[in-house]
């Protein structure tokens, strides 16, 4: 069973025709949704705006009070990427709470997997801070409704670009697992293999960067040798997916060179990280090639429902395999410097 | 207080941030500092997607020269990122900058709005002095 979780309707939030983060990637993600034929094995969910306690876990009311005036004043430019309009602040709110209904939707069914299909974004926002065409931190807002009810949660964020703003925002909680594949160095400039989590959660961010040109087999390497037994470790109640779909060799704002096919890979090992059925949900971030973005969506389901697709070919060959190696040692290396190596044996959190 | 040895302006074309590269190369002659200009590449940057026109090295060693800054001390540095986070990571205690320098509003920002302030951002979170110059100051 597949949870839909968002707006029923377009969505105003609108940079103009020419922002790459548009409504028509919505008007993509859903042909894709609808290219697996669910029919009986669909559930669409209805997304009130997520309540001000609610943003409240991950963003500072300042922050918030200060965007909405900001909206209500008509908005504009944030900065050189990110905008937000009169109607912003509203369809960022519906964003989050599409991802607690999507939560809800899962404790009530106890199976299924969801996909909270949103814009804007969410993994680049910061506390205070909008940036990269995000506004509110959707998979934060919803990792937070859950350690506030004693969950521990994985976020596994596979988007081209680092979440800075999800890292930031739990990088001191022991409650959260954060596990980043990305491009680098590129957008947002953060995501080293050295940082590796604050005092309070030391190891608990795992920052795989990766070289323009790597392919999906080193995506794969990376979070069977680096982040694995991390996962392990930490045992998750919960798995949450920041679901970029830019990391796609057709992506016009990256250089990986994943497929279809990748996807659908990395998609199962998403499933395989859930402690049982109806603990994974899978947040819409970048992806801005509206091709690539159906058939990653379509191959992305299609491998959770266990439905044979046309998913593209795995890729593989490209550069990268020594990364993986290198952002082992340099987390290692990072976690002994700050002289708590015997949590990275010995288990503490 | 030790000597400002190192200073770094953020640039981005706008007339604020063409002010305060004035500034600071005008600070970094009479010092004897380094000078490091900093062009923050954003999300449409990377992609060759933005509206607006990218900060030119050219224009921007310019104005240092013509501010009385010798073309050796002045160094031009793109990076990925959003301008107050690529800012804040050069304020970083292991990177040797005394000064940040920028101006009043970058070239992305809403008038009249604090919020996505670069300058209010570093002034409360940079662990180095910061220097905030007004459009019209130089």
């Amino acid at each position: 069973m597949l949870i839909v979780a968002g707006p029923s309707g377009a969505c105003a939030h609108d940079g103009g025709r020419l922002h790459p983060e548009q409504q028509g990637r919505i008007f993509s993600v859903m042909d894709g949704v609808r290219d697996l034929n669910l029919d009986d094995e669909i559930e669409f969910v209805t997304t009130p705006k997520a309540e001000v306690q609610d943003l409240a876990r991950v963003h500072s009311t300042k922050y918030l009070t200060e965007l909405e005036a900001f909206c209500n004043e008509g908005g504009g430019d944030l900065d050189p990427d990110t905008y937000a309009r009169s109607d912003s602040f509203g369809a960022a709110r519906r964003a989050a709470g599409a991802g607690l209904e999507a939560i809800a939707a899962l404790e009530r069914r106890g199976d299924g997997v969801a996909f909270v299909p949103v814009r804007p974004p969410g993994h680049h926002a910061e506390r205070d801070r909008a940036m990269g065409f995000c506004l509110l931190n959707n998979v934060a807002v919803s990792a937070a409704s859950l350690t506030a009810k004693g969950h521990r949660v994985l976020i596994v964020d596979w988007d081209v670009h680092h979440g800075n703003g999800t890292q930031a925002i739990f990088w001191d909680d022991p409650n959260v697992l954060y596990v980043s594949t990305h491009q680098w160095p590129l957008f947002p400039g953060s995501g080293r293999a050295e940082e590796v989590g604050g005092s309070d959660a030391l190891g608990l961010t795992v920052n795989i960067p990766l070289p323009p040109g790597a392919t999906g087999d080193v995506v794969r390497c990376a979070l069977d040798e680096v982040a694995q037994p991390v996962i392990d470790r930490f045992a998750p109640d919960w798995v949450l997916v920041s679901c970029g779909f830019d990391a796609h060799r057709a992506d016009p704002l990256g250089e990986l060179a994943l497929s279809t096919g990748d996807f659908a890979d990395l998609a199962r090992l998403a499933r395989a990280y859930a402690p049982r059925p109806g603990r994974l949900a899978l947040f819409l971030e970048g992806g801005y090639n509206a091709g690539a973005l159906r058939t990653s969506v379509a191959a992305t389901f299609g491998a959770l429902l266990d439905q044979p697709n046309d998913a593209e070919a795995r890729t593989s060959g490209g550069s990268g395999r020594e990364a993986v190696e290198t952002t082992r040692r340099a987390r290692d290396l990072a976690i002994d410097t700050l002289g708590l190596a015997s949590l990275a044996a010995g288990g503490q959190w | 207080m030790s000597a400002v040895t190192s200073i770094a302006v953020g640039y981005d074309g706008s007339p604020d941030s063409k002010s305060a590269l004035r500034w600071a190369a005008n600070l970094a002659a009479q010092c004897h500092a380094r000078l490091m200009a900093l062009h923050a590449v954003g999300l449409l940057g990377h992609a060759r997607l933005a509206t607006k026109a990218t900060p030119h090295r050219d224009e921007a060693v310019r104005i240092a020269m013509d501010a009385g800054l010798e073309e050796v001390a002045f160094r031009w540095m793109e990076v990925d990122g959003n301008p107050c986070s690529a800012l804040l990571r050069l304020a970083d205690p292991a990177t040797p900058v005394d000064l940040l320098v920028v101006g009043s509003r970058g070239g992305g920002q809403h008038g009249g709005s604090l919020l996505g302030s670069t300058s209010l951002e570093l002034v409360e979170h940079a662990g180095v002095p910061v220097v905030v110059v007004p459009a019209l100051a130089v």
